[in-house]
């Protein structure tokens, strides 16, 4: 990136030459060597778990990845978690901040280890912003433009559960919901669990319109732990071509 | 599965959509209240904000836009003082001023390790915080809002960063329309002198150093601000800026602001001398 011309008269055509992904054009097809891997779901469906367990598997395998979480980039995560204390967020800034903290994730580690031929896996991904942002009003083409940069992931895992079973599994396990994660912010009920819940409904609603158009492998939230990693595994197995992620050695065989 | 599988996946899977054809009706705002009435959307470049009816805006918002050392910040000033004179609230807006991100972007302008895009949509949720709390606000009291700045510079910066110039206007569709928005024009040249007197130095983001245009300072902040400046020809036609020569003196640049801004707000006479307080600004 540095720049070598000594010519003052041509600016350099940084755009041009770039291989990222440039916002407002679809990532080419084949940009890069490695495989994305998002899974997604409503609060309580069952998805980091089973993500968490098909890492170990590629882990233990040996398999060159990384996993990368929604709402984690250090350089925006201060200003996100002042907007949710002090409550600052809109609907509009809420959706901005977490469009910088992909942005960021994907120009710093998405795209440069999908260049590098890493099989990388996301909990949560662009339409986690669609169906939650789309939840609390903002236009869905506003949306998917914001998003417009994003690389399309190779498998997209929806796990969905019935809205009863995910509310009643985040409910028995956490003292106190917060503020925005109950979407209190959109006025639905003074009622934290019942805002939840309502909030979560709507959720669940925007990610189940998304199963067609955006090519969600839909498997069921409430199958036992150890079945539903099976199903994972095989769907992954199948789909991509593991043996090109694994160490050199093994390669070699 | 099989390359060619892949394709057809990716084809149906593709994220994006065609680019938003950007809706700019012509002709700005003249009457706040009337119009938003007859036409809702005309408030927004072409989308309302969420959980926001345009048709409470009983101020004026003014964008006074220009490059660094335009002369920006002291015709601000200056307004403000004859509005406030003349009996008008003002309230003022400008970048990195949120209370949500303007000293987290300043923090990461500073570590320098941000990514164009990251920045981007950082200056993005500075803009949209301002607008929600600040600038609309104020509008819906009646306020004047002279903003230092507004979305044209944030666009112009990253098309110049190669960033897609529909993907940028997509992001501020539900910006609100100025009332009036001027354009202080100078040459890049007399800037750097202006700029460097401020703080005998001129700083990395103002140079656009991170675009590596030239080792040479005064070459890289010629060249991009130049860049920045063919921006702001290329659109200013179409969102009506109202040229003014950023190089003639202070009085004489106030004098034509203050002209345009009566009319605008019905204000009879124009007569303005500063208060001693900025009478160092007057030359």
């Amino acid at each position: 990136m540095d720049s070598q011309d000594s010519s003052p008269k041509q600016p350099r055509p940084e755009a041009v030459k770039s291989t990222l992904p440039q916002p407002g054009r679809p990532v080419p097809n084949r940009a890069y060597p490695g495989a994305l891997i998002v899974v997604e779901g409503t609060d309580g469906s069952g998805k980091s778990t089973q993500l968490y367990l098909l890492k170990r598997w590629l882990e233990i395998g040996g398999y060159r990845l990384h996993f990368t979480e929604w709402n984690s980039s250090p350089l925006v995560k201060s200003a996100t978690r002042r907007g949710k204390q002090r409550r600052l967020l809109t609907p509009t800034t809420f959706s901005l901040l977490h469009a910088a903290d992909f942005a960021d994730r994907c120009e710093r580690q998405i795209m440069p280890l999908l260049q590098g031929d890493y099989l990388v896996l996301a909990d949560r991904y662009i339409y986690t912003a669609f169906a939650r942002d789309g939840a609390r009003g903002c236009p869905q083409k506003w949306l998917r433009n914001l998003y417009r940069f994003a690389p399309v992931p190779d498998i997209t895992f929806y796990f969905r559960a019935p809205l009863d079973v995910a509310v009643e599994r985040i409910l028995s396990g956490r003292p106190k919901l917060k503020y925005y994660e109950a979407g209190m912010d959109l006025g639905l009920s003074y009622d934290r669990p019942e805002s939840f819940r309502l909030f979560q409904a709507r959720i669940l609603d925007g990610y189940d319109k998304m199963v067609e158009s955006d090519n969600f492998v839909v498997l069921d939230g409430t199958l036992p732990v150890n079945k539903l990693q099976k199903q994972m595994r095989d769907i992954v197995a199948s789909k991509i071509d593991l043996k090109r992620f694994a160490p050199r050695a093994l390669e070699a065989e | 599965m099989t390359a060619d599988e892949k394709d057809k996946e990716k084809e149906k899977s593709t994220v994006a959509e065609p680019p938003t054809a950007n809706a700019t009706p012509p002709g700005m705002v003249s009457k706040p209240g009337a119009s938003a009435e007859e036409d809702s959307s005309g408030a927004f470049f072409s989308a309302p904000l969420v959980g926001f009816d345009p048709s409470e805006i009983t101020g004026t918002l003014i964008v006074i836009e220009g490059m660094d050392g335009s002369g920006r910040s002291t015709q601000i000033s200056l307004l403000q003082e004859w509005l406030e004179s003349e009996g008008f609230a003002v309230q003022t807006s400008g970048l990195r001023r949120s209370n949500l991100v303007g000293r987290d972007i300043d923090q990461l302008l500073a570590k320098n390790a941000v990514t164009r895009l990251t920045l981007a949509l950082m200056y993005c949720t500075d803009f949209f915080d301002q607008l929600e709390h600040r600038i609309l606000p104020a509008l819906k009291s009646g306020a004047v809002v002279l903003a230092d700045r507004y979305i044209f510079t944030l666009i112009a910066r990253s098309v110049v960063r190669g960033i897609n110039r529909d993907y940028l206007s997509g992001l501020y569709a539900m910006a609100l329309r100025p009332h009036l928005t001027f354009w202080l024009n100078v040459r890049p040249e007399t800037a750097f002198g202006r700029e460097f007197r401020k703080a005998q130095a001129i700083s990395y983001w103002e140079a656009g150093r991170d675009m590596s245009l030239s080792h040479d300072l005064y070459w890289s902040f010629v060249r991009y601000q130049t860049m920045i400046k063919r921006e702001f020809e290329a659109v200013a036609k179409r969102h009506n800026f109202l040229e003014l020569d950023g190089e003639a003196n202070v009085s004489t640049v106030n004098k034509l602001l203050r002209q345009r801004i009566a009319d605008q707000l019905g204000i009879r006479s124009t007569k303005y001398t500063p208060s001693s307080a900025l009478a160092h600004l007057w030359r």
